[in-house]
């Protein structure tokens, strides 16, 4: 068995109180507070509630959270030579502090509103540092960053890649600034973790990005070794923590497993350590419940550097790299009178000799992120090479604008097309109509499809959700903006915040189904969907659990235009589709993503995707037609890329542009995968979009993704 | 009181989209938040602004919120209280 460690061979790090490793450093022995009255945008209140707000000079013309991101990923890679062969970032406002600007003013140019997708960041950065393999987003609220990382661990160990570039970004807007506190979650002086006066956080921005290097052995420029991470959710609440910290342990205990260490081995935890109420207690049982016998050194940094939210778990890797070498502890800073009730003892600052650091993030929907992070020769990690399998289809199931699944297929058999916008409440009505009262369009088809792949699969259990989506709850977010402007910025929608959040919808699934293992969303534009496979392909290795993996998207009458360039307002589409599967032998149907790679200034791409399907022949004998998505707005170049690949793969196969009879919407591809698994499964592919009815021989079918990446989902027996 | 109770009601069961729900399917003391109508923490902080926007009245806090918001009479009161010229 191969030995695959993984080792941090560069870090940068942009928060409230400093820039790069010195002066942040610097800033952790000065217990430097980097929490003032927010200065950034006018709110109406007497004083602005303090914030961590950086101050940025630069001039690149992107929105913030962009620009954080390309400081914190210069600094990591100022060390080396060659881009990264991957990247994989969390980030949870994208451009929304561009957006929220431009929607203030009712301004619908959609030039304007490049930047805003949460995939963009990632896709920014990878075209400054010239990154051509995977490109990957994930948003998880305030776990992003961890969770991200513990991705970067599993593309490392699935052979993906041998570097990537992983961490999180997030700037201050609006829309989190009013939500959170619309949530009664700030505390009006500061956040001061683990107090026993604490009333929440300091919400803030910031980024940080970690170059991770697979090796066997330490290379020489080695800061730090990430043993393993772990992910969990409560399965529990959109907002508000398991009270007993079930999922908190749970994700803990997972790291710890995947770090193949014991609890006694970590020497310290940098606390997720808000300053809520609820936060604070829920990770204080969590850690009782795992460190029974001896508690490790614990502080928490956001009542110094405040709460960066999908940035806050990457800025605290970070730290915790700078802890590993530095020796030193953090002090819990913002603390006057410690809460006898979370029998814990936050730690001063001090010097220490600290091998190993356990760091959590948790955040809404019950995403929680533990990663464990350690001196390279402590306790050398024992990974080992782990090749990514089909996964096996179990059942699967959409919603397109002609309806349900069956009305799919019937409408696909008699017209050739299944786009549109369907009455959502005709979709949901598969579910209680009480407990659906606070959702809207986006939530209630994911658990409309969540539900109905349950009852499909005779009711599976799935442990894990993937759910990808390219633009997320779009009418939460427009409702929410839209009330804050409307009250001049002071009653906004306590609800919709809640809702806003991309993973809200699989966090509402994992309640229903109850899953509780790894839920993460991917938010990678056209091909969130493909991503939300891939990370089901790496992340449930290790557990023989079923999984659901979901894609979809809602036509939103404002945002969706001037958001979606290829979006068609005169007869918008949108809907979804999910799979239930498995990992298990290759009898029934199997389901993989083989290529997934980012096609701005990637000249070989098509000759790669051609080597990773293993080669005309291989096609040829596996699949029996090929569906392809070019997404409207890359039709000029997304058509050179198809002809690309018609000449290479060079006999006659059929192919179909799937978007012709999905209509045009991020998640289309979800729908095109269950189309081809239907298809697969009757060995026929019906009249579609001008192609006459064909017999697929027993074949599969392959779907390529075109545009700014070049994607494959195979579907075959 | 009453009048303003039953008007307090049909703000709850708009602002919260209730449907179904009619003023007298829930007592005046019964229990708002946590009780059978479903509500939770969310559902308060959706009601602290829509009396805040609407009357003007404050409820900042957790500990507050949950003695106003333990029945529909409880957060009358406490309305009529705080913002005197509602009390009929």
């Amino acid at each position: 068995m191969t030995k695959i460690r993984v080792f941090v061979t560069g870090t940068g790090i942009i928060s409230p109180i400093g820039r790069g490793f010195t002066e942040t450093l610097n800033a952790i022995k000065q217990k430097k507070i980097g929490i003032r009255p927010l200065t950034l945008f006018p709110v109406p209140f007497d004083i602005p509630l303090p914030v961590g707000e950086i101050l940025l000079t630069e001039s690149y013309n992107t929105p913030r959270t962009h620009k954080l991101a390309l400081i914190a990923a210069k600094e990591a890679v100022r060390n080396t030579e060659f881009p990264p062969d991957a990247i994989v970032l969390g980030t949870t406002t994208g451009g929304m502090d561009l957006s929220e600007k431009l929607i203030k003013e009712k301004n619908c140019n959609p030039d304007l509103y490049e930047y805003h997708s949460t995939g963009t960041v990632a896709e920014y950065i990878a075209r400054e540092l010239k990154c051509t393999g995977p490109v990957l987003t994930v948003s998880t609220a305030c776990s992003s960053g961890t969770l991200a990382i513990k991705l970067a661990i599993e593309l490392l160990r699935s052979g993906m890649a041998k570097t990537v570039l992983t961490g999180g970004a997030d700037a201050l807007c609006r829309l989190t600034y009013h939500g959170f506190n619309s949530l009664q979650l700030i505390d009006p002086d500061g956040a001061k973790p683990l107090d026993k006066d604490r009333k929440g956080m300091s919400i803030a921005e910031g980024a940080a990005m970690l170059l991770l290097t697979a090796d066997a052995e330490p290379p020489d420029n080695a800061v730090a070794e990430i043993l393993g991470a772990g992910l969990t959710c409560d399965a529990y609440h959109p907002a508000s923590p398991h009270p007993e910290g079930l999922g908190a342990s749970g994700a803990i205990k997972s790291a710890l497993k995947d770090a193949g260490i014991s609890n006694d081995d970590i020497d310290y935890v940098n606390l997720h350590g808000t300053g809520t109420n609820d936060n604070d207690s829920s990770e204080a049982k969590a850690l009782n419940s795992v460190f029974t016998d001896k508690m490790p050194e614990v502080s928490s940094i956001k009542g110094a550097c405040g709460h960066s939210l999908a940035a806050a778990g990457a800025i605290e890797a970070v730290i915790s790299s700078f802890v590993i070498q530095e020796d030193i502890i953090p002090e819990n800073v913002g603390l006057k009178n410690p809460d006898p009730e979370l029998k814990l003892s936050p730690s001063l600052l001090k010097k220490s000799k600290i091998n190993t650091v356990l760091s959590n993030s948790f955040g809404f929907g019950g995403n929680n992120a533990s990663v464990v992070i350690s001196e390279p020769e402590a306790h050398p990690g024992n990974a080992v090479f782990k090749k990514r399998k089909p996964l096996r289809v179990l059942c699967f199931t959409c919603i397109t604008g002609a309806g349900n699944a069956e009305e799919t297929y019937a409408s696909l058999k008699s017209t050739g097309k299944c786009c549109g916008k369907v009455e959502i409440d005709h979709i949901s009505k598969i579910l209680p109509k009480n407990k659906l009262r606070r959702l809207k369009r986006l939530p209630k088809m994911v658990l409309s499809l969540a539900v109905n792949a349950q009852q499909n699969g005779n009711d599976v259990k799935p442990r894990s959700i993937y759910f990808g989506t390219g633009f997320g709850a779009l009418s939460e977010t427009y409702d929410f903006l839209d009330k804050l402007y409307e009250s001049n910025e002071q009653f906004p929608s306590p609800t919709d915040f809640v809702g806003s959040v991309h993973n809200a919808p699989a966090g509402q699934a994992s309640i229903w189904l109850g899953a509780t293992g790894a839920n993460i969303t991917s938010t990678a534009g056209d091909y969130s969907f493909e991503q939300s496979l891939l990370c089901a392909s790496l992340t449930s290795a290790e557990e023989n659990d079923p999984m659901m993996v979901i894609g979809a998207d809602e036509y939103h009458n404002v945002l969706t235009k001037i958001l979606d360039r290829s979006s068609e307002p005169d007869s918008p589409s949108d809907g979804g589709g999910a799979f239930l599967l498995t990992h298990g032998e290759k009898s029934g149907l199997n389901i993989f993503v083989p290529f997934f790679e980012y096609a701005v200034d990637n000249k070989n791409i098509i000759s790669s995707l051609m080597n990773r399907l293993g080669g005309v022949d291989r096609i040829k004998e596996l699949f029996g037609a090929v569906f392809a998505g070019i997404p409207a707005y890359k039709r000029t170049a997304g058509k050179i890329q198809l002809s690309e690949l018609r000449s290479e793969i060079s006999y006659s196969i059929p192919y179909i542009e799937y978007r012709k009879f999905t209509g045009e919407f991020a998640s289309a591809s979800a729908v095109a995968s269950v189309v081809a698994a239907n298809c697969v499964n009757y060995g026929m592919v019906p009249s579609l979009s001008g192609n006459k009815e064909f017999d697929l021989n027993n074949k599969g079918i392959l779907i390529i993704g075109f545009g700014d990446f070049i994607t494959a989902i195979e579907i075959y027996k | 009181m009453q009048d303003f109770i039953t008007h307090l009601k049909e703000k709850i069961i708009k602002t919260l989209d209730l449907e179904d729900i009619t003023p007298d399917d829930f007592g005046e003391d019964d229990r708002l938040i946590g009780g059978e109508l479903g509500l939770d923490s969310i559902d308060a902080l959706e009601l602290v602004m829509m009396i805040e926007s609407d009357y003007s009245v404050k409820i900042d806090n957790k500990e507050l919120g949950e003695k106003v918001f333990a029945s529909v009479k409880s957060l009358a009161r406490y309305i009529q209280e705080k913002n005197p010229e509602l009390a009929n």
